[in-house]
């Protein structure tokens, strides 16, 4: 291992060893009970002989470069030899740290760092994951696929990625947690929007029912970069997904969109940061869930506008539909806002389906259940619509279907 | 027997004793149109919800059959498919759902009736024709079917797309519940004019309003005024004019006395 490598380590180390696990107590565990979880009955497992994942909603199709990680380390890393050629970077970050650590020693740990305890577990522990590098003003059409699994009972999945789309680069990339076998994933994403860049990131969460997920994102947008955010969560019993963007560039745009169907005794925890750092930036954040049996969901998001970030135009909603009396979801919103002439938004909803609509629908013909699903669909649709890629669109709306019961 | 028949129809408010309904006796029809006419609060809405199916009521007496049918033993799409329809006075945005994608799915419930449920969904060319020769029967712009339905739509737009519903869902029998509120003199003479070239010998309507406006448009062939809950006068047309110059206030007269 690089001696750079190996003394970030050990800094995500020292922080670990000091930060104890959160409790209720933790402003923002407040919701999220990790009692009775053994963290140390997980245990890393290297990666296992590779084969064709399952369950994937976006894997067909041409892509530009696709990575499997299979518990801990990657089993498929490939890039097409186009993309290759325009000077792109993409593969297990494993390998490419030590190919191409100019890539990676820059920002490894400087956008989400070690001061949070799965963090800095994350900054000591990782295995792989995936880096993608796209250098500046080169723009590749088709998507970047990364799929995360654990296929090991009770394994460990230490996952990290580092996204750059350079000044003037064009990409999109789409992340799945696949179902697989119960186990322990903790990851980080740090992702680096650059100057008028514009990257779409696609996160899909379907992990097991009896699988634990833990995972921070966070992006940094400069000056008119543009970052078209979609998480999609359906999978899990329990953890938190923190999901952070910065604009740090005058102009920089952050469209933050989310869909999350809950069922069972899952909880989903969800806590999102919209940081203005610079004038005139815009970001926009809808969360739109539905919940059912006895799910719950808690989404914490803050508005943090920082002095001198005139012209803000911040929006953040979260809206729940209940399917059940015994789901519950929990919306915070949060505003921080350190300037003025800024306009900053909110709204959070949690409710049944409105008996008055489905009786509208079913005075045209259509019978019950057939009218709940197209007011759970319509209500979803409001999120999903945000989605510039069709394909993905349809693919998420069908996954998120599924889950609804006809 | 007439295809609906409503005799002594009691109502409440679900849940309480608030009698909105006391007793309405009424016979009509496809091929007639009859006007119920009343003052704000005498029931009128309450008598078009509880023929669909509202959930918000519940009839403490009386009986209504349609096409031969116990209504009242039927579910609100039941009645619909059965041949039932209401023209909202405030129709519900359903967002994320296309104009197109809402009455296709509509028109493809109607179409799964039969005994055995099956399915035999409209080809999609045959329902496109369909549907473009009823919004240019009500003047409405094409590009409007791939909007949300009603979602951000005017009062009067609203109208326009129920009467729209109308004309894809076909019914026996459409309750128009002040149907012409909230239209502009031009709007109110082209919805008219789809509801006139709708009715017919496969339909008839049952119009429900506070003024005689639209009546202008639509010749009745009975009217029935509503007050408190009772159907207090029944007539011909001339009724409507009787009305408009002496207010309710002179039929209120007639009944107490």
């Amino acid at each position: 291992m690089s001696p750079w490598l190996a003394e970030r380590r050990d800094l995500a180390a020292q922080s670990n060893a000091l930060l104890p696990v959160p409790t209720l107590t933790d402003e923002h565990w407040r919701f999220t009970s990790l009692r009775g979880i053994d963290f140390d009955a997980f245990q890393p497992v290297a990666a296992p002989a590779p084969g064709e994942i399952a369950g994937a909603i976006l894997a067909d199709g041409d892509h530009a470069g696709r990575v499997v990680v299979r518990d801990g380390g990657a089993v498929v890393d490939e890039l097409s030899e186009a993309v290759t050629a325009q000077g792109v970077a993409f593969g297990s970050i494993r390998r490419l740290a030590e190919e191409r650590p100019e890539l990676v020693e820059p920002l490894l740990g400087t956008i989400v760092g070690y001061d949070e305890k799965f963090a800095a577990e994350n900054g000591a522990l990782w295995t792989d994951g995936v880096l993608l590098h796209v250098p500046a003003g080169v723009r590749v059409a088709e998507p970047f696929h990364v799929a995360y699994e654990i296929a090991t009972e009770g394994a460990a999945q230490q996952w990290r990625a580092l996204i750059v789309v350079e000044e003037g680069a064009e990409a999109t990339i789409v992340e799945e947690h696949l179902t697989g076998l119960p186990g322990y994933a903790n990851g980080v994403a740090e992702v680096v929007v650059g100057a008028a860049g514009h990257l779409t990131y696609v996160v899909v969460q379907d992990r097991g029912d009896a699988a634990l997920h833990f995972a921070a994102h966070r992006a940094e947008i400069a000056k008119d970069g543009l970052l078209d955010w979609v998480a999609c969560s359906t999978g899990a019993r329990t953890g938190k997904t923190r999901m952070e963007t910065r604009l740090t560039g005058e102009g920089a745009t952050g469209r933050l969109s989310g869909v999350y169907v809950v069922d069972d005794k899952r909880h989903l925890d969800l806590d999102t940061t919209q940081e203005h750092d610079a004038p005139n930036a815009v970001s926009d954040l809808a969360f739109k869930g539905v919940l059912l049996d006895e799910a719950r969901s808690v989404w914490r998001g803050v508005i943090r506008v920082a002095a001198g970030a005139q012209g803000t135009d911040s929006y953040q909603e979260n809206r729940n539909l209940l399917l059940s009396p015994k789901a519950r979801a929990d919306s915070i919103p949060g505003l921080e806002i350190d300037t003025n002439d800024v306009r900053c938004t909110h709204g959070a909803t949690a409710g049944p389906v409105d008996p008055m609509l489905r009786f509208y629908l079913m005075s045209r013909g259509v019978p019950e259940a057939e009218a709940n699903r197209v007011i759970v669909e319509g209500f979803l649709e409001e999120a999903l619509e945000r989605i510039p890629d069709e394909r993905i669109r349809t693919a998420l709306t069908e996954h998120v279907m599924r889950r609804i019961p006809s | 027997m007439a295809d609906l028949v409503i005799r002594n129809l009691h109502a409440t408010i679900a849940g309480t004793d608030t009698e909105i309904l006391k007793g309405i006796d009424l016979e009509m029809s496809r091929g007639e149109i009859h006007a119920i006419m009343g003052p704000n609060g005498s029931g009128k809405s309450t008598l078009s919800h509880v023929l669909m199916g509202h959930p918000g009521y519940e009839v403490t007496a009386g009986e209504v059959t349609f096409m031969g049918e116990d209504l009242l033993e039927l579910e609100a799409d039941e009645r619909s498919r059965a041949g039932l329809f209401l023209s909202f006075q405030y129709p519900f945005a359903v967002p994320g759902v296309t104009v197109a994608n809402f009455i296709r799915m509509a028109v493809n419930a109607h179409r799964k009736g039969g005994p055995d449920g099956e399915d035999d969904p409209i080809r999609i060319p045959e329902f496109r024709k369909q549907l473009q020769e009823a919004m240019e029967l009500l003047a409405i712009d094409k590009s409007m079917s791939s909007r949300s339905l009603n979602d951000g739509f005017s009062g009067g737009e609203k109208k326009r797309f129920e009467i729209l519903q109308m004309a894809m869902l076909k019914p026996k029998i459409a309750i128009l519940d002040e149907t012409d509120s909230g239209l502009d003199i031009d709007a109110l003479r082209i919805v008219s004019g789809g509801i006139n070239q709708l009715v017919g010998p496969d339909m008839g309507a049952l119009i429900i309003t506070h003024y005689q406006r639209i009546l202008d448009h639509v010749k009745p062939d009975r009217i029935h005024v509503l007050m408190d809950g009772r159907i207090v006068r029944s007539g011909g047309p001339e009724l409507a004019y009787e009305l408009e110059t002496s207010g309710y206030a002179g039929i209120t007269e007639e009944v107490s006395a």
